[in-house]
């Protein structure tokens, strides 16, 4: 049985004929170390994408730095998001205050770039000698005419989540600034897709085909002018559960436009979320184009997927990923390849996503949340796994035990979204779990079941 | 070398009370060093005929990292040695972080070497000990010894026991030690009774009272110690008796600051109401 802190005890559990509510939701344990970044970073990862924006991290360079480009969010046009800017505070900023720094950074970089907008990220130390990022922001918004919105993002203000928080406050300010003339009733807005490898164009194209309009991408290959008039739009598309539900709840209340929550990964998640839109706007000729893109999609992909299922038929699965609502998705993708899913978890689920989860995993599958290192490479030994579907944080975890693993955050370069991302994820599966590299893993050698290796690891 | 840091509620005339024992204990032949921590920077005012230097800070920001000593510090009267820490203005930025960053800064530059024969090197500090910034002087061993400013007044006395709070706090890891209580003389009733009970419930001892007088600012509009403005006043003599009780000083404790209630009691049975 793996280790794991008494004061995590409660964000561990397995599913079974008993199953205990998972605690979820809270600041790390502390001497945890947590796969979650900070505020500050939960709140990078969701503006960047909007590619004709500064994005100005204020604070010391190692912070801008870390998250320079941190998703691999394509854009179409502008590549401005792409760059790292900073204030660089040294020392004697610190002791002077920022706010004449920041001042002079912003306004160089709206004149040399020209962007629709600026983004100013406070970071601890912002936060910490008290410079007024909002007065600074405001004076220079009133001097260049362009949006200057700044995103209460301090580091040590919460968790990862309160940086989603922040961001959806940001676009907030930014939503209901434009008019919405010439707008479809047909209108959506994506939220919470980053177009990672390109796929928020592969679901542009589905919603194009079935006579959906797309106003605003929120935030992947994201524009300015687009997300001022998203309010326009007849329906929020809520993908990563976690960042931008909020945003959608604010939209909802201010501007009283519905949302749905849906995921484009695997078959069963992106039909559904398609035929929702249908249902949604009771259009039959719509609904009629849906099913047809539909039919015609899954005749493409799905002999491939069925090929590749046989070599994957009965493989073990663990996942762990930002949000809960995708883990959802992956555990019924992995399904579809015949793969069992027997760890799963999150670094931002809530409760509600993890119930979700014990419904829909077969018993005895481990459900962590706000999970360690040490804690996830217990359970993939424990639990024996073949396959580990994470980010970048996991990456090394999954290849220093010797597991297959597949990116599905942000550094990924193949879209996995869509009929054709789900083609994409079985290749790459398949590709891993199959690679004839395993079979000289120490682990593996020793025969299943009579392994010594039953948690900890010398 | 003997480290030693002034503290006291803001306006009580630390500056003026560090400034005239030090033009004290220069004229014993003491070599002296001031190092004002207020982001005022005007505790060098009186020693220097005026806010004469540049400070530290303002310094680094400027000239960057290639600073020299003689770039930041002055010599005042009687061959006193000069520093102002400076600071930011008002309202934004860290005071705190640069204290911190300026002596350091003086350590790296070496103003506190042997080959410069200090026999005291005074900490200015303005008002309490704030927070982390403002506890430099009594951290790590910087400044041993500490000094309060006080007066018989209640706010005073109240700024005087929350710095001793300070004190206790570090007294453990940096080895400070209360040296006393000076009364700067506000002209309350029993004063100076007051502050002899108070510094005594503290655990520590008035180590001089100052009385009030006008030559005090008189000679602080010519910018200048009352020592070397008139050093034949009686006021002169009350700070070169001050610089001998600190110099012949040899009372250091871990103080043990008082309730507020204990405080206000003590105002009742000794103070104004006494």
């Amino acid at each position: 049985m793996a280790e794991v802190l008494a004061a995590r005890r409660g964000q561990v559990t397995r599913t079974g004929p008993a199953p205990t509510d998972l605690v979820c939701d809270r600041r790390s344990t502390a001497g945890s170390v947590s796969q979650r970044a900070c505020t500050f970073c939960g709140s990078r990862v969701v503006l960047y994408p909007i590619a004709d924006a500064v994005h100005l991290v204020h604070g010391p360079v190692g912070c801008a730095v870390y998250t320079w480009d941190i998703r691999g969010a394509v854009s179409s046009g502008p590549q401005l998001h792409r760059l790292s800017f900073s204030t660089d505070l040294r020392e004697r900023h610190v002791v002077f205050g920022g706010e004449r720094q920041l001042e002079e950074c912003l306004l160089e970089l709206i004149d040399k770039h020209s962007p629709s907008a600026a983004f100013v990220y406070a970071t601890c130390i912002v936060g910490v000698i008290g410079d007024d990022v909002e007065a600074v922001c405001r004076s220079v918004a009133e001097r260049t005419g362009i949006p200057v919105i700044p995103v209460s993002s301090e580091g040590f203000k919460g968790t990862k989540r309160d940086g989603y928080t922040a961001a959806c406050r940001a676009l907030e300010q930014l939503i209901g600034t434009a008019p919405t003339d010439g707008i479809a009733r047909a209108s959506v807005n994506l939220l919470g897709d980053f177009n990672l490898a390109g796929e928020i164009w592969i679901i542009r194209d589905y919603l194009q085909r079935m006579g959906v309009e797309v106003v605003a991408n929120l935030t992947g290959d994201g524009r300015v002018a687009d997300i001022r008039r998203a309010h326009g739009a007849g329906l929020n598309l809520v993908q990563c559960s976690g960042s931008t539900l909020e945003l959608a709840r604010m939209m909802q209340e201010k501007y009283g436009t519905p949302f749905r929550r849906v995921s484009y990964f695997g078959f069963e998640d992106m039909a559904e979320a398609l035929y929702g839109v249908a249902e949604h706007f009771r259009d039959t000729t719509m609904a009629e184009r849906t099913r047809e893109l539909v039919i015609e999609e899954i005749q493409a992909a799905l002999p491939i997927v069925q090929d590749l299922r046989a070599d994957l038929e009965g493989k073990r699965a663990a996942i762990y990923v930002g949000g809960a609502f995708k883990a959802i998705s992956l555990v019924k993708a992995l399904r579809t390849l015949g793969m069992r899913t027997v760890l799963v978890g999150s670094q931002t689920g809530n409760a509600e996503d993890y119930r979700h989860l014990a419904v829909l995993c077969d018993p005895g599958t481990v459900i962590v949340d706000d999970s360690n290192p040490r804690e996830l490479a217990a359970f993939l030994v424990e639990q024996d796994v073949d396959l580990f579907i994470g980010g970048v944080k996991e990456r090394p975890i999954a290849y220093k035990l010797g597991v297959a693993f597949c990116d599905h955050n942000h550094e990924r370069k193949i879209p996995l979204e869509g009929f054709v991302g789900m083609v994409n994820f079985a290749r790459e599966i398949h590709a891993s779990v199959t690679s004839p590299v395993w079979q000289f893993v120490p682990r593996k050698e020793q025969a299943r079941g009579t392994s010594t290796f039953s948690g900890k690891r010398s | 070398m003997r480290k030693v840091a002034i503290y006291g509620k803001g306006g009580i005339g630390k500056s003026t009370t560090t400034q005239n024992t030090v033009a004290g204990l220069s004229e014993m032949g003491k070599k002296v060093m001031v190092v004002g921590c207020d982001p005022k920077a005007d505790s060098t005012r009186l020693l220097l005929g005026g806010l004469a230097q540049r400070s530290v800070l303002d310094t680094l920001r400027s000239d960057g990292e290639d600073v020299e000593l003689e770039d930041v510090r002055s010599a005042g009267f009687a061959d006193t040695m000069c520093v102002e820490s400076g600071g930011p203005e008002p309202g934004v930025g860290c005071a705190g972080r640069g204290i911190i960053t300026s002596i350091n800064l003086l350590e790296q530059l070496g103003a506190y070497d042997e080959s410069e024969n200090l026999d005291y090197v005074f900490y200015d500090v303005l008002g309490d000990v704030v927070c982390g910034g403002f506890a430099m002087p009594i951290r790590e061993g910087k400044a041993k010894e500490v000094y309060i400013v006080a007066s018989g007044e209640m706010m005073a006395m109240y700024a005087a026991n929350n710095i001793c709070k300070g004190i206790r706090k570090f007294a453990d890891s940096g080895g400070v030690r209360l040296g006393g209580i000076i009364c700067n003389s506000r002209n309350v009733d029993n004063e100076y009774e007051l502050i002899e009970h108070f510094a005594k419930r503290l655990g520590t001892q008035m180590i001089y009272f100052v009385p009030r007088d006008n030559n005090v600012q008189r000679a602080e509009i010519k910018r200048k110690t009352v020592i070397e403005w008139d050093p034949a006043c009686g006021q002169a003599d009350h700070y070169r008796n001050l610089a001998n009780a600190i110099d012949g000083n040899d009372m250091f404790v871990v103080p043990a600051p008082i309730h507020t209630d204990e405080l206000e009691g003590l105002l009742l049975e000794h103070g104004v109401l006494g």
